[in-house]
């Protein structure tokens, strides 16, 4: 009951915010705000990997571009087609409605095999050899896109369809951008907080003992950077959705470095952590923005305090909520 | 037939045979013992029948099927679990999670788990409820929402078998279950051992330094030294043999040549 309450609660938030933010808050903040829901979404996919599953993946930026350049090329040469026959015989929202999760899905997808088939030969590693394999897939898709002419290559890839000019692909509503990430934030937090999740933890705390109580380790590592892979593809396709504009220089390493820095300064094996993490960050920089010259240096500072204050991130493994994310308790309370 | 039959079994790492063509079994309901000097082989021993490493060569048995060289959680899931000698809990979850942990092993449903269901639920709760017996039985349930690594050593040692039953071995292996323990606790985890067994309907094979511990407790002993079987038998018999005294005590001409 208190669980439909809050959803019927997210709803109407979400329709609210759709509705009025548009008009009250001038497009700077709106896209400010659409980047958060994109970062939460990356940081949060990634937490389950390196927090949850306690292995170091540092290419995720490489995930979001694949997840972004197939779902936008997916929208631009089949999509548009779909979405100009789709206008015809329904209301143009109605109809942009119905089209909007198709790409985020064909991006998600695409992520997801590629983290297959990087996952399957990369987690046989461990540690810093799994991180560095990682962030050369990263550096690999990046490069690979740039030269992929069909898609822009250099010159970035423009959500535009140049056979139906009149449909516009590019999709900004917030509301529909954060009930995206809700619903992924939740199909995560399901997926590990369950006793089937335990299985994700186990690998952290020791491959050993897990194999020993009957836990297949290689095969929950794949999973887990299966799904991570597909949420941050998902959050590509968003970020390639909502921007309308892709190009590679999105999905560098430094990306990818940024949601690393998400996840570990949120606190490794915490949802709300990575989601409280990726929201300031995010905000952070353009906050700052009044300081000029000066602003890199002090976001910059301020992370090293951060780390120097809580090595262990701003909620260690711990949730915000733990009933909400959780579900149910059972988690680890202090020492008896 | 034996529930495990070990026979020929050899580990070499490089050029040191660890484990030299042991042969022994495990009856059913047998509660037996691996006993020997340090570094005779016995954890090699148990590493290979749990998978950890795979057999040089010889055969590994288990009620009837060959399981040398399979991963370790397919041994588990036909029914062998052990315990680690230098305890090794899922430190950081709570003393449930790790029984919960290993009650699922590799029985999950991913979007089960999404989707929650009436039948997800119910069997969250039989789960839930099952890993709570488990630990009342281990004496543990005052614990259950502690984290792992802030229980008392003996604690940790009994949560790491409560861990083990949960993934329903017909084979429990102890690895120096008593390790660090003082007599009086020595003599709880013997009771708790025999116990154990004829309500989980068992067999155990444990290994140990100390002699006395296994004498009292254990049906039959296999003494290993340098990675081999030097003597096997009922205890008693075991501890007169003139090559298990010369293994843990050593000759007089070793000493002055």
């Amino acid at each position: 009951m208190r669980g439909r309450a809050l959803l019927l609660a997210g709803l109407v938030l979400l329709v609210a915010a759709d509705a009025l933010l548009p008009r009250v808050l001038n497009p700077y903040y709106l896209t400010i705000l659409s980047r958060i829901g994109v970062a939460v979404l990356a940081a949060v996919s990634l937490q389950l990997v390196n927090g949850f599953t306690g292995q170091f993946s540092i290419g995720h930026a490489g995930f979001m571009a694949v997840g972004a350049y197939v779902s936008a090329a997916a929208s631009v040469y089949l999509g548009a087609d779909g979405l100009a026959a789709l206008s015809g015989s329904l209301p143009a929202s109605l109809a942009r409605a119905l089209y909007f999760p198709l790409p985020l899905v064909a991006g998600g997808a695409a992520a997801a095999l590629a983290g297959l088939l990087v996952g399957i030969p990369a987690l046989r590693l461990r540690g810093d050899y799994l991180a560095i394999a990682t962030l050369g897939f990263g550096e690999i898709i990046r490069i690979a896109i740039l030269n992929v002419d069909l898609v822009g290559g250099a010159r970035g890839f423009s959500l535009a369809a140049p056979l139906h000019p009149e449909v516009d692909l590019r999709y900004e509503s917030l509301g529909a951008i954060y009930a995206v990430v809700a619903l992924s934030v939740a199909v995560i937090a399901r997926l590990v907080y369950s006793t089937g999740g335990l299985a994700f933890r186990a690998v952290r705390e020791d491959e050993t003992a897990a194999e020993s109580v009957g836990i297949a380790t290689t095969r929950v590592k794949v999973e887990a950077f299966v799904v991570s892979s597909f949420f941050a593809g998902v959050a590509g396709a968003l970020f390639a959705h909502s921007e309308g504009y892709v190009h590679t220089n999105s999905f560098s390493f430094l990306r990818s470095f940024e949601i690393v820095v998400f996840v570990v300064l949120g606190g490794l094996g915490s949802l709300s952590g990575a989601i409280l993490a990726a929201a300031v960050l995010t905000a952070a920089p353009e906050v700052l923005r009044g300081l000029g010259e000066w602003r890199m240096i002090l976001y910059s500072l301020l992370l090293i305090a951060a780390m120097l204050v809580r090595p262990q991130g701003i909620l260690g493994p711990r949730e915000l909520v733990p009933g909400f994310l959780r579900g149910r308790p059972g988690g680890p309370r202090a020492p008896a | 037939m034996p529930l495990l039959e070990v026979e020929g079994l050899t580990v070499r790492f490089g050029g040191l045979t660890a484990v030299s063509k042991l042969d022994f079994a495990v009856e059913r309901g047998a509660l037996v013992a691996l006993i020997g000097p340090n570094g005779a082989g016995k954890t090699t021993a148990f590493n290979v029948i749990t998978g950890v490493y795979a057999p040089s060569d010889g055969s590994l048995r288990f009620d009837g099927r060959e399981i040398g060289g399979e991963r370790p959680h397919r041994i588990c899931a036909a029914g062998v679990a052990r315990t680690f000698q230098n305890i090794r809990l899922f430190r950081s979850l709570s003393v449930l999670e790790n029984v919960r942990a290993a009650l699922v092993g590799d029985r999950r449903s991913g979007l089960g788990d999404v989707l929650r269901g009436p039948a997800w639920r119910r069997r969250e709760r039989d789960r839930d409820e099952r890993a709570r017996d488990l630990l009342a039985k281990l004496g543990l349930e005052r614990f259950a929402e502690a984290r792992a690594d802030s229980l008392p050593y003996g604690e940790q040692r009994r949560l790491e078998i409560a861990r083990a039953l949960a993934s329903g071995p017909r084979l429990l292996l102890l690895d120096e279950p008593a390790a660090g323990m003082n007599p009086s606790e020595k003599d709880a985890l013997c009771g708790l051992v025999g116990r154990l067994r004829d309500e989980f309907d068992l067999s155990i094979v444990l290994i140990d330094h100390d002699v006395a511990f296994v004498m009292d407790l254990c049906e039959r002993v296999t003494v290993l030294d340098h990675g081999e079987k030097i003597a096997e038998g009922p205890p008693e018999a075991v501890r007169r043999d003139p090559k298990v005294i010369e293994a843990y005590l050593g000759t007089d001409d070793e000493e002055e040549p």
